[in-house]
């Protein structure tokens, strides 16, 4: 029982630095970017704008106040909550569909996002949507394909982990083969580049508007996880095990899907496709802290935002006057230190060998 | 607790396994399923743990209905020690077995006190204190198995099911756990394949040969040379040890 203790009191300490560190990562990442700012002016508008510090009230507009209020500090916040959700939905999904090597997107939300994103540039539908068109259409080709899967992987008897991923997998091909066959036949090169810098990610859409909607989506859906890490810890053991232990998984399986999938979907919708982050920050943290999902939910959704806060801040300052898109970057840092996970022969996972 | 399955029939397919079983046990009775491979033991076991669903029968836990109980409220009064499969997950040992309070848990109620105490003694029932915080993975089969029963034991059931649980382990293995067991103060109801083990263990036997009940009684007064020659088609010799333990020995 002591040992418990140390270890629980150990864990308050991880949380403790994770958040601080997030805290510092917030306010250190303002001051990079490409527009020549100094740190000084940037906590005066900061300062300015959350506690309305009379002394600042030169920062109240003017360039400096747009570009550190009105761009970068929005930003940021967007790559957090997104790095956050992205995590948390890896976690998820590997839990719901049993295999390490699962991730946001494994269940054809990506393509479906794919889909709807060039639907609305090609074909123009969802116009209605107004100015983020694609970006809600890609939300509703996300959302669309996690109900087909749900829809496919239910046909003759109940779903399960793998008769989830084979149909994850259908719908995948079929939605990227409607969506490359939209984009062969359009004769629109302006649309098809759209879509392909779409689909590298990036978090310049972020403002003032649609950061604290992400924000919150981000947030809740994290704590209604965290609430649920018995049945996650259940899903490693598989079904028959938690059936003898009183649970029936297979409509938390659903609803853990259809609440992920909303999740990507405001991601994508916010930021386009950023790949890698939902596979590694999930792998590297149960790595350190095991596999239990009341710790591991937290420390991923903790490092995921520190991590994206990161990658975007480098996105931002590699290429001279301009960006990186986020997905390339994150992607050239996450296949390495995959590999290097892969080859650590001490790490397991639920189901088959490790 | 009183477990009984009246009448089952289980088909996969047009292939029927169970063909009309019905089995009971009394409070505390140690009661033990053999039979040759695939005659419908595990089938069966599987059909009272909830996994199958049979297609006509019924089972009753202390008088109650199993289809008309919530899981939750099954998993209360039995739990399930199965063959042992290769896990690797990265959970410890003490991880593994607080998840038997599970059933006992509300959705949002959180680990307590009472939990973690409940959860040491389980493992210091099958002597693995020292083990709780390594790695589930990291054990051999032997000491994942007597994790898993310590899991089971975490869920404070009236009623124990040991669906071959003792495959694939050597024999100080197999012994250990089921003595553990055994000193358990709980109905078990266990499929078993070796029948000295059945025989030192059991108060009484079933045993099924292609989906139905073919004999049923006390150790001495079922496993005669004869009846295992009908169902197991062995020649076998019946010996009496010095503290009158029977033996069986095959010819």
């Amino acid at each position: 029982m002591e040992r418990k203790a140390i270890r629980t009191s150990a864990f308050g300490i991880v949380i403790i630095a994770l958040i601080a560190g997030l805290v510092f990562s917030i306010l250190a990442s303002i001051t990079f970017g490409n527009a020549d700012i100094s740190v000084q002016e940037v906590y005066q508008v900061i300062l300015y704008e959350i506690f309305h510090v009379e002394r600042f009230s030169a920062y109240a507009d003017g360039a400096v106040h747009d570009v550190v209020w009105l761009i970068r500090f929005p930003r940021v916040l967007m790559a957090a909550a997104i790095g956050m959700g992205l995590s948390v939905c890896g976690v998820v999904m590997q839990a719901v569909v049993k295999n390490s090597l699962a991730d946001p997107y494994v269940l054809g939300v990506s393509s479906g996002a794919y889909l709807g994103a060039a639907a609305a540039i090609i074909l123009g539908i969802g116009s209605v949507f107004g100015d983020n068109a694609m970006g809600i259409m890609a939300f509703l080709g996300a959302v669309a394909a996690s109900f087909a899967v749900l829809f496919v992987s239910g046909i003759g008897g109940r779903s399960n982990a793998g008769k989830l991923i084979l149909a994850g997998m259908a719908i995948s091909s079929l939605c990227s083969a409607f969506a490359n066959f939209l984009i062969y036949i359009s004769q629109d090169r302006d649309a098809t580049t759209q879509i392909s810098y779409w689909s590298m990610g990036s978090l310049a859409s972020a403002d003032w508007d649609n950061v604290p909607v992400i924000l919150l989506v981000m947030i809740v859906a994290f704590l209604i996880f965290w609430t649920q890490y018995r049945k996650l810890n259940l899903m490693l053991l598989g079904d028959d095990t938690a059936i003898t232990l009183g649970t029936d998984l297979h409509k938390a399986r659903i609803a853990y899907m259809l609440l992920s999938a909303f999740m990507v979907g405001f991601a994508v919708c916010a930021a386009g496709m950023i790949g890698f982050v939902g596979l590694i920050i999930p792998h590297a943290m149960r790595m350190c802290f095991g596999t239990d999902h009341k710790r591991l939910l937290p420390v991923s959704a903790l490092a995921g935002a520190i991590f994206l806060i990161w990658a975007d801040v480098a996105c931002r300052v590699i290429l001279d006057h301009a960006e990186l898109p986020i997905g390339i970057l994150v992607s050239l840092i996450g296949a390495p230190c995959f590999i290097y996970l892969m080859i650590r022969k001490s790490y397991g996972f639920g189901g088959g060998k490790g | 607790m009183r477990a009984e399955a009246e009448n089952i029939h289980l088909s996969y397919g047009a292939k029927e396994i169970l063909k009309g079983v019905s089995i009971n046990s009394q409070n505390r009775e140690f009661v033990g399923l053999i039979g040759p491979n695939g005659s419908g033991k595990s089938t069966l076991l599987k059909c009272i743990y909830r996994i199958l669903k049979p297609n006509a029968g019924q089972i009753f836990l202390d008088g109650t209905e199993l289809s008309s109980m919530s899981v939750k409220a099954s998993a209360k009064k039995v739990a399930v020690v199965a063959q042992h499969n290769y896990y690797n997950f990265e959970f410890s040992v003490r991880e593994v077995v607080l998840m038997g309070r599970a059933p006992h848990k509300r959705a949002l109620e959180r680990d307590n006190a009472n939990d973690h105490a409940i959860v040491e003694k389980a493992l210091q029932t099958v002597g693995m204190s020292e083990f709780a915080d390594r790695s589930f993975s990291t054990l051999s089969g032997g000491e994942q198995q007597r994790v898993i029963l310590a899991r089971a034991l975490a869920q404070q059931t009236p009623c124990l099911i040991l669906d071959e649980p003792t495959n694939h382990l050597d024999i100080t293995h197999q012994l250990e756990l089921m003595h553990i067991v055994k000193e358990l103060d709980v109905t078990v109801i266990s499929a078993i394949h070796d029948l000295n083990i059945a025989a030192m263990f059991c108060d009484r036997i079933y045993a099924i040969q292609d989906g139905k009940i073919v004999g049923q009684g006390s150790p001495e007064k079922l496993l005669t040379p004869e009846f295992i020659r009908n169902v197991y088609h062995v020649e076998a010799e019946i010996v009496r040890d010095a503290k009158g333990q029977m033996h069986i020995l095959f010819l």
